[in-house]
Formats: C-alpha cells, structure tokens, sequence
C-alpha cells in the first residue's frame, strides 16, 4: 500500500482547522440541546473518527449508538438509493433527541434514505451533522443541520474517509491525486 | 441525568495520560508490523474512542473494518460465553494480519470467542490490543498483546465505556462509586 504522501495533491483541511471546527459544531450542539438529553449516531465507518472527537466536546447528556448501511447493488449507490441496513441501531429511538453523524454528504441518497426510515420510529427530533458537504453533487434535498465544511467536488480521503479502505486515521482531508495513485491491487 | 461528579470516584487516567499511551502503543504497532499490511479491527462500541485515536498515531498504512457482539441471554456475558455477531467484518481476514481493538478485557470469554472465530477464517496472524485490562477478573486463559493500563476490579467508566449507555464521551478514564450512583429511569 502507498503511502498517503505519494498520492496527496493537497491537504484541504489541516488538522487544526478541523479540530477548531469540530469544537464549535459540539458548542452549537451544546447551545442547541442545552437542559435536554442526546443520543449520537455515529454512520459506520466513515464518522468515527469525527463522532469520537466532536462527542468529547458535547457537554448535554449524551448517549452513543452506532449504524451502518449499504446500498442494494454493488456500486449502484446513487441509481437505487435504497439502503440495506447492516447493523441497526441498538437504542429505541422513540421520544428521543437524535444526531445523525456523517463523515460527508454527497449525492444525499443514502442520508435521505436513512433519515425517513428513522423517522417511521417517531424520534422527538431528528437532525443531521456532516462533517463535509459536497453541495454540487447533490441529487436530493437534504437538510444538514450542522455542517463541518462545505468542499468543492473533488476526491478526498483521511480524517475517517477512505481510499480503497485505507487512509482513514489520518489527521487531515487531503485530495488525492489520482494520476499517481496505483490502487489497492 | 445524573451528572458524573456526583457518583465519580477518582480519575483513573486523564486525557494527556491516556493520550501518551496510545501514542506509544501507536508506535509499537507500526514497528512491529512495519512494511506489513494491517487490518485494524474496532470493536463496537466500547473500542469506537481507542481505535480512532489509536489508529492516528498508527504511521504505516491500514485499513480500519468494525465489528459489533452481544452474547447470548442478556447479562449472562459471564456464565454463557457464546457471542452472537450482530455486524461482521467487510473485509475477508484469510492471509491476513489483523489486530482487534477492544476497550476494556475482564473476564475474557467474549474476546476468547471471537478469537476462536476469526481463526476459522485463516487470517496469517490475530492479536489483540486494549486500552484497559482488568486481569484479576479473567476466567478464560487469554491475554493481549497489546495493553493500555492494568486496572483494578472497579466499576470504570468514560472514554468510549459507558455506565448504562451514557458517559462514554469523556476524555478520561475514572472509578464509579456505585452507591452514589442512580441508574436512569426508561
């Protein structure tokens, strides 16, 4: 595997200007949900890393829970839509106060489709937190709440976003260059 | 909600002790499987806090896959042993080298189990990293390769390890006092 700095054409965001980010997104959160209780959704494996750090700055009460999801049809993502859900959650959601956390928001499908399927379990609310948002790729309406960055429509990778299922710990999103990037084979 | 100061015992690791282990757990990893391909495993949802930060401090390049257990009859983790996996890897493990990551061992029947499992599928190597070992609790002859802290036999809480779901976001590690403890009414 290469290593990521033979196929970085530039970082996009650092790893300080994410983390200030990450801090004012959990003060939002704090401000927003402030004497209520909160239940994060972190969307597998994308988000972790951004639930891991912005939950360390949330102050309201706060419960954990995990989701992961794929589509119907190999690589046919943004032409079905339809979301095959591979590990659901574990908390009840009825009554409660709910985050949808999410490394980054595309075509919007797969959020949409998860957030009307959520939405059947009569959450008290139901909002979203993207980490990015690639607004020029979006094929469905869908409201983000709390946003990360909004980014140009370029290939990014790190900071929970993967490259052919590397790369995700590293500290920064980065562009990739795809002309010296050789593949997982 | 009752706030944790007021069932907290005593802070077991802060942020910058926790964060100077797994820095140097981090480097042990990338030196011990320098110039190998690793599969990081995290182990839901205990391990969600230790992976990512581990997994940043991890210099050579690797892939991250998750998995989620529950055992067989609610609160009988200790007695019955058996894991039902409710999500399995993506990845196929077969040749591979694969570190599973897990919060917190007591007992050891459950990462025992999944052990037992994982090598049915021939990965070239499986070891074990966790951040916290209480070994006085072991029933099951199993041990990491990799640990965080020994910790005593006390009701620990915070950075990924909750006590009745909440609590997992704090930055550190501390003891519970029990009986200062009111469980939350559903």
């Amino acid at each position: 595997m290469q290593d990521y700095n033979d196929i970085l054409a530039e970082v996009l965001i650092d790893e300080n200007t994410l983390q200030n980010r990450v801090r004012e997104l959990a003060e939002e959160i704090n401000r927003d949900y402030a004497g209520e209780e909160i239940l994060l959704i972190c969307i597998l494996r994308g988000a972790l890393p951004f639930l891991v750090d912005l939950m360390r700055h949330v102050r309201v009460p706060n419960a954990i829970d995990c989701m992961a999801v794929s589509s119907y049809g190999e690589g046919a993502r943004e032409s079905t839509g339809n979301v095959r859900m591979t590990l659901d959650l574990k908390t009840n959601i009825e009554g409660r106060h709910v985050i949808l956390v999410e490394d980054i928001v595309d075509s919007g499908r797969t959020i949409a489709h998860v957030l009307e399927m959520l939405h059947t379990r009569n959450p008290k609310s139901l909002k979203v937190c993207a980490l990015l948002d690639k607004e020029s790729r979006r094929e469905i309406q869908v409201p983000i709440d709390y946003r990360g960055f909004s980014i140009a429509n370029k290939f990014v990778f790190g900071y929970g976003l993967d490259l052919d299922e590397y790369y995700r710990n590293l500290r920064f999103v980065g562009v990739v260059d795809l002309e010296r990037y050789q593949g997982s084979n | 909600m009752q706030e944790y100061l007021e069932f907290i015992d005593e802070i077991l690791y802060d942020q910058a002790a926790i964060e100077k282990r797994v820095r140097e757990l981090g480097e042990q990893i990338s030196k011990d499987y320098a110039g190998q391909d690793l599969l990081v495993v995290c182990l839901l949802r205990g391990g969600i806090t230790f992976s990512a930060d581990l997994t940043r401090f991890i210099s050579i390049s690797h892939e991250l896959d998750c998995m989620s257990l529950s055992s067989y009859g609610v609160g009988h983790y200790a007695s019955s042993g058996n894991v039902r996996v409710n999500l399995d890897l993506m990845t196929n493990i077969e040749g591979r080298h694969v570190l599973l990551v897990e919060d917190i061992v007591d007992s050891g029947r459950t990462l025992a189990h999944v052990l037992m499992m994982l090598k049915t599928r021939d990965p070239q190597s499986v070891k074990v990293c966790v951040l916290l070992d209480k070994k006085m609790r072991r029933e099951v002859p199993v041990y990491a390769d990799y640990v965080g802290f020994d910790v005593p036999d006390k009701y620990i809480f915070g950075y990924g390890i909750d006590i009745d779901e909440h609590f997992r976001h704090l930055p550190f590690i501390a003891t519970a006092d029990l009986s200062k403890y009111k469980k939350p009414a559903d």
